[in-house]
């Protein structure tokens, strides 16, 4: 008898590779339509430079005892890790005692960090829309990628933190280097016509399952026509998202000012990776390529990684179930205070890049934060998050109750209202957070 | 449950009148409202009056209005009486009194309970039957990605095929990711089916005219990049562990370790000495040494033969150092060592292809396998230790040296092509002729129009589960003719219909009739349920022969499914799901804890394989439900003999032993891999453990705690038991009641690790304790210490005690009813992919009552399922 297969090992390159008709563009999941919506976001897009959002989310948190100001409210004393943001202290907002409401289950839970979908752990779970997509369903046509889903060490680049209405996940891009090219390469002419002649099979194939999708629904059930709805809608938004990916192909892309970065293949390297991603979302936000990024941090899925001056001699998951070993809680804070001088640096690139007379930090919303509150005891309650930049006045800790933790979708309406955006409500959200004003 | 269904059918529904003086708690208003309603109209689906008595008279205390209790409003329930609408609650009415949890404090008695549930059960029966009959149990789904990847492999007979990577991942819902109200569709997903449809079809589809030519060829480990770049030592690496040994049978090649420009094999030059040349190491493959068969890398995806050939050896220690080996100091092997071989695809993606063991005496040991385009070979000695660094003490090493495994070669044979153009191929093309075109070859046409007409036919025949319909022939036509029309050729033309045809709904989702399924849907759900991929059409036929209300003869049939190796499929997937496996790997033993553990993945893939070969064994044998919580026997290799302390043997493959008295093994329970899906790989938690087994095996429904208690925070620092810590959570009146229901069977599995391991004392990471001596895994030396005594004993809610988890299990025994109705439960969420109906609940248990006088076995269950109305009908 053969050994059957399993799926664990198979690169996702290997699959593109074998497409001879290529059909599914690698970015296909990010196209929206040009066509709808033109309203949403339009007096923003007129003279103003465009707003931004940036979510970045780390799957083990960070040590709370040194992340967590022990002050409250504008001079707060910084934390041991926000003081390597000290630089920027007038520029972020720190919160503490916030949670989504009933997201819980620990691992898990990292899937519903811009989605507040509760409960990802049970039975019943169903995810949500994220943060990213109701923006970019809304203003997402404005660009040529509506959102960027972006990962670092993902497993197999199948967990992100960008899911769909229909709470389906979008896969992640890891490689710096696809994203550069996806940003800047402009294909030839035969190429451009080459890809539009597959997008129009593309069409053409959808335009086929549009037609039997259809007159199946007259057969059914109510219960079973709304599934078969569903279904549809599906496969119309695809269509539109090829009839926008066709409508790109004939807009030049923007020249870019810096060499396509290399890959870096080991997890090891997830430090680098990082700064990486880090880059390439300014990038992309430079040239108006989107207006979206998520980024998952999957330390989870990380081996022991190289931190430059620290040995690290566990797994990043092992060193994160801490149980107060003292070595691992060293190894740990080495490895957190990579993470806050990686933001210092981020930070600062977008202050340095002007925009309209003002700077791209200025309109781009940084949300950086964890699902978990303590991973050594998979809490997901108090959990760090901060934001910085995007037209905040900020410089203060919000500190709430730390027994009964306030909302963070609250955060997310907040977001979306400052995106330009009208939003009364997100998932579980009481209002807009409460202490948090626009400059 | 039982004895309120048989009275069903005997128990005619009294109308009694209304005593207001009784109701004295009842606000006035709602009363005359309720005697209003109940007397307009006591039909079937108005609550009876003795029902209504009780709720009034127990529950409208707290459950009346906008400030009912927990939000929950009996008196406008009571008001509308029972509607399809709010029978959900009702439900919830009826399974809270069942299980005395209301009302609260025993303000009823078991009479009262029980009368007033005879009365609600029928009615809440017929409503939902009535439901049922109208829109089915199941609601129509899409395949999910395992179905869809078997589907296509089954399909174009491709078993190679690596689809599942490519979709989504999928919603689940009761835990089974079958129900359609989870398994949602979005732009995504079609944009991934057109993906994937197409790889398989291109994996397919001839690129050559004739077949490619099978080879046999000999890789010589000596002639390996993977291998002899290890042979000197550099700045790099200086370490014996960390290279590979040059050897002539046992002894040092000598010249290869001591000339820097020898060449590494003598070659061709001396046949019968190459013969007996080897490369032995005494590592398993890790980061420092992972030897591979670079010169290799499959030409194309399929089937292949491998051979290798090698033995064990023993390599000396230094003098003083005895645990560092000498090179030059090796001699014969001592004992088997069993090696795990992977396929890789760079960077670093392996495939375990699977294993075998190495003896003293050289041998050749054959795998087949299926590779994929450009993968290559690691094997990899998965016994021996991996040295983490600093100053590293192999594990194994003994005063007088340590075992080593030398590899000789590896021959290949393949691609073993069994037909040309391929079933997948003729399947698409039929005998169409293969010819240049523009420097490629494809499938040529010499009447484009027609036989896109006949291809597309007979491609709908082979994957609908219905007859081929014009309009689909018109549509999916039209995608092909199109695609000629703008310049691409006919077999890429055709490949874009197949893809249209593959992201179809018809082909997609299941779509189910109401009432009796027809013989094609009937085929569909029995090969998702029995071997998780859609119908063949030679099933299809089968089926449609077969009268489904000729028991014996479906029985049959189902045993037949069952003893196909595609029901592998089934255990596998129903494993994955039911029980967490496929979370097997999501945490690892923590380094210092257990470092005995740490790394070792040959103990993770044996844990995985003996529940899978358990529950096999379960089906095939028709053993007794109860065989999940305890058995005589378990099927363990020697990784898992040495983990569960069990007389040792050699060889990695697992077979069936008899287990002692003594042993706490036999059952799920005490399984290494549902001990491992229940721990974190540092720590274990009764609650977590309790919960688990409660809802997995027990089939008791845990709430969700109270957000506003605090989770434990576990401490290896040795001063707390978790069970201490557990002491002072319970003593809080709100958590008490539910975690009197969790935790004893969580207190009993105490007993075992992170990993499944037998322990008697906690380890911890105190300064003070005795320290166990001994090195890991990883080469380091153990330095956690022997931590506080476990405490397995407990009391269950019934009150019965135990001391361990011997007892546990005689007592969880008891009621096999119970662990029948689950399985049972959890079998039909799979076979059906529809949420449990409340009306299931009385076939559920004339299907129990069936089964009982044979101690519930569970083959005969999944048959009973597969005859039950659940199953034959929508």
């Amino acid at each position: 008898m053969p050994h059957f297969l399993n799926n664990k090992a198979l690169h996702r390159r290997h699959i593109l590779r074998g497409l001879g008709v290529g059909l599914a563009l690698p970015w296909l999941d990010a196209m929206r339509p040009a066509v709808v919506r033109a309203s949403a976001g339009r007096d923003e897009a007129g003279d103003q430079p465009p707003r931004r959002m940036f979510g970045i989310c780390n799957n083990l948190g960070l040590l709370p005892e040194n992340f967590f100001p022990s002050e409250t409210g504008k001079n707060y004393a910084l934390s041991p890790y926000l003081q390597t943001l000290e630089k920027h202290r007038q520029d972020f907002t720190v919160f503490s005692g916030v949670w989504h409401p009933d997201v819980d289950g620990g691992h898990p839970a990292d899937i519903c960090f811009l989605t507040a979908a509760p409960h990802p752990g049970s039975g019943g779970f169903r995810n949500t829309i994220s943060l990213d997509q109701l923006i970019a369903e809304q203003i997402g046509h404005l660009t040529r990628f509506p959102s960027l889903t972006l990962g670092v060490n993902v497993k197999q680049g199948l967990r992100s933190l960008s899911w769909t209405g229909a709470g389906v996940l979008i896969p992640c891009e890891e490689k710096p280097s696809v994203i550069y090219r996806q940003l800047f390469l402009q294909g030839s002419k035969s190429q451009v016509d080459k890809q539009v002649r597959k997008l129009e099979l593309g069409q053409s194939i959808m335009d086929s399952v549009s037609d039997q999708t259809k007159s199946l629904m007259k057969t059914l059930g109510p219960k079973d026509r709304a599934r078969v709805d569903q279904y549809l809608t599906g496969v119309r938004d695809l269509e539109q998202r090829l009839d926008a990916a066709k409508e790109w192909e004939t807009v030049p892309k923007p020249t870019p000012k810096v060499e396509q970065p290399k890959d870096h293949s080991d997890p090891k390297e997830y430090m680098d990776k990082v700064r990486l991603m880090y880059d390439m979302a300014k990038l992309a936000f430079e040239t108006d390529s989107t207006r979206a990024i998520t980024l998952m941090l999957d330390s989870v899925n990380s081996p022991a990684i190289e931190i430059e001056g620290t040995d690290i001699s566990d797994g990043y998951h092992n060193l994160s179930h801490h149980g107060k070993n003292s070595e691992k809680l060293k190894q740990l804070e080495a490895i957190d205070q990579w993470h806050m001088r990686l933001l210092d640096r981020l930070f600062t690139d977008l202050k340095e890049s002007e925009e309209g007379g003002s700077n791209l930090f200025d309109r781009t919303m940084v949300l950086y934060g964890s699902n978990l509150g303590n991973a050594n005891t998979h809490v997901t309650t108090n959990l760090p998050v901060f934001i910085a930049g995007g037209g905040f006045r900020h410089g203060q800790h919000l500190g709430f109750d730390t027994k009964n933790n306030y909302p963070l979708p609250n955060l997310f309406v907040s977001m979306l209202q400052r995106m330009g955006l009208p939003a009364e409500k997100f998932s579980t959200s009481t209002g807009t957070m409460r202490g948090l004003e626009w400059s | 449950m039982k004895r309120a269904i048989r009275i069903i059918t005997t128990l005619q529904p009294q109308i009694v009148s209304l005593k207001v003086g009784r109701l004295r708690l009842v606000p006035v208003l709602v009363l005359f409202a309720l005697l209003h309603r109940l007397n307009l109209d006591a039909t079937a689906d108005t609550l009876d009056s003795v029902a209504a008595k009780f709720v009034a008279s127990k529950c409208l205390d707290c459950h009346t209005g906008a400030k009912a209790e927990a939000g929950f409003d009996l008196s406008a329930m009571l008001e509308r009486g029972l509607t399809e609408g709010n029978l959900k609650a009702w439900i919830e009415v009826h399974d809270r009194v069942e299980a005395g949890e209301m009302p609260p404090d025993g303000s009823a008695s078991k009479e009262e309970r029980t009368a007033f549930n005879r009365l609600l059960f029928p009615k809440l029966v017929d409503i939902d039957k009535g439901r049922i009959a109208s829109e089915g149990r199941t609601t129509l789904r899409r395949l999910n990605r395992y179905e869809y990847e078997n589907s296509l492999r089954s399909l174009l007979d491709a078993p190679w095929l690596q689809v599942k990577s490519i979709l989504p991942e999928d919603g689940e819902l009761h835990r089974f990711n079958k129900i359609g109200e989870a398994l949602d569709v979005s732009h995504v997903n079609l944009a991934r089916y057109i993906q994937a449809a197409e790889y398989a079809l291109r994996e397919v589809i001839a690129d050559k005219k004739e077949a490619p030519e099978s080879k046999v060829k000999r890789y010589y480990a000596r002639e390996q990049a993977g291998f002899n770049r290890k042979t000197r030592y550099s700045v790099f690496n200086r370490s014996p562990e960390r290279a590979v040994f040059p050897l002539i049978d046992y002894k040092p090649d000598l010249d290869v370790l001591h000339n820097e420009n020898s060449a590494y094999t003598v070659g061709e030059s001396n046949p019968e000495l190459r013969e007996r040349e080897s490369f032995g190491v005494v590592a398993s493959s890790y980061e420092p040494i992972e030897p591979r068969f670079t010169e290799f890398k499959a030409p194309r995806s399929g089937r292949y033969q491998l051979r290798f050939k090698g033995y064990t050896f023993w390599a000396e220690g230094e003098e003083k150092k005895w645990w560092r080996p000498d090179r030059e100091k090796t001699s014969v092997g001592r004992r088997s060592e069993p090696i795990v071989v992977y396929s890789e695809l760079p960077p670093r993606q392996l495939r375990r292809l699977g294993e075998f063991d190495f003896q003293v005496q050289p041998t050749v040991q054959k795998l087949d396998v299926y590779l994929l385009n450009g993968e290559t070979i690691q094997p990899d000695a998965v016994r021996l230790f991996r040295s983490r660094p600093s100053n590293w003490h192999n594990p194994l090493a003994e005063k007088d040296g340590m075992p080593g495994v030398a590899f000789s070669y590896l021959e290949v044979e393949g691609p073993i092509i069994e037909k040309w153009p391929s079933r997948g191929h003729s399947l698409l093309f039929d005998n169409l002729e293969l010819k240049e075109i523009e420097g490629e070859v494809q499938v040529f046409s010499e009447q484009p129009e027609q036989d896109v007409d006949r291809l597309l036919r007979r491609f709908l025949t082979s994957i609908y589960r219905r007859a081929v319909i014009e309009s689909d022939v018109e549509r999916f036509s039209k995608v092909a003719l199109n695609a000629m029309k703008q310049g691409h050729s006919f077999q890429d033309a055709m490949v874009a219909s197949y893809v249209a045809v593959l992201c179809s709904p018809d082909f997609v989702c299941v779509k189910e009739p109401v009432g009796r399924l027809d013989p094609s849907s009937l085929a569909s759900r029995l090969s998702l349920f029995l071997w998780n991929c859609d119908a063949d059409e030679k099933l299809r036929t089968q089926i449609s022969q077969v009268d489904p209300s000729d028991m014996p003869k479906v029985r049959n049939l189902t045993s037949a499914l069952l003893r196909d190796p595609r029901s592998r499929n089934f255990v596998d997937a129903f494993l994955a799901y039911w029980l967490d496996l496929r979370k097997v790997n999501d945490t690892s033993p923590d380094e210092v804890l257990y470092p005995d553990y740490y790394l070792d993945d040959s103990l993770v893939d044996a844990c995985l394989e003996e529940t899978q070969l358990y529950f096999h064994e379960i089906l095939q044998q028709n053993l007794p439900a109860s065989t999940l919580v305890h058995s005589d026997f378990a099927f363990i290799n020697e990784r898992l003999a040495k983990h569960y302390g069990l007389p040792l043997f050699e060889g990695t493959q697992l077979r069936k032993v008899i287990l002692p008295k003594e042993s706490p093994r036999g059952g799920l329970l005490t399984q290494a891999s549902i001990l491992k899906v229940t721990s974190n790989g540092t720590t274990t938690s009764p609650v977590v453990r309790g919960v688990w087994i409660n809802e997995r095996i027990l089939g008791e429904r845990i709430p969700a705690p109270p957000k506003s208690v605090p989770a434990i925070e576990p401490d290896t620092r040795g001063a707390t038991t978790i069970r201490e810590q557990l002491e002072l959570h319970r003593a809080d009146t709100s958590c008490a009641g539910c975690h009197a229901k969790i935790d004893p069977v969580g207190f009993a599995l105490e007993s075992f690790d992170v990993a499944g391991g037998w322990r008697t004392h906690y380890r911890s990471l105190n300064e003070t304790g005795d320290r166990l001596e001994g090195f890991g895994k990883n080469g380091q030396p153990f330095t956690f210490r022997k931590g506080p005594t476990v405490d397995p004993s407990g009391t269950l809610p019934t009150g019965e005690e135990f001391k361990d988890i011997f007892e546990l299990k005689q007592l969880l025994l008891k009621n096999e009813r119970k662990i029948a109705r689950n399985l049972l439960n959890q079998l039909l969420v799979f076979a059906t992919g529809a949420v449990p109906q409340f009306s299931d609940r009385v076939e559920m248990e004339r299907i129990l009552d069936r089964l009982e006088p044979a101690h519930f076995p569970v083959r005969s269950m999944i048959e009973e399922i597969v005859c039950s109305p659940l199953f034959l009908n929508k």
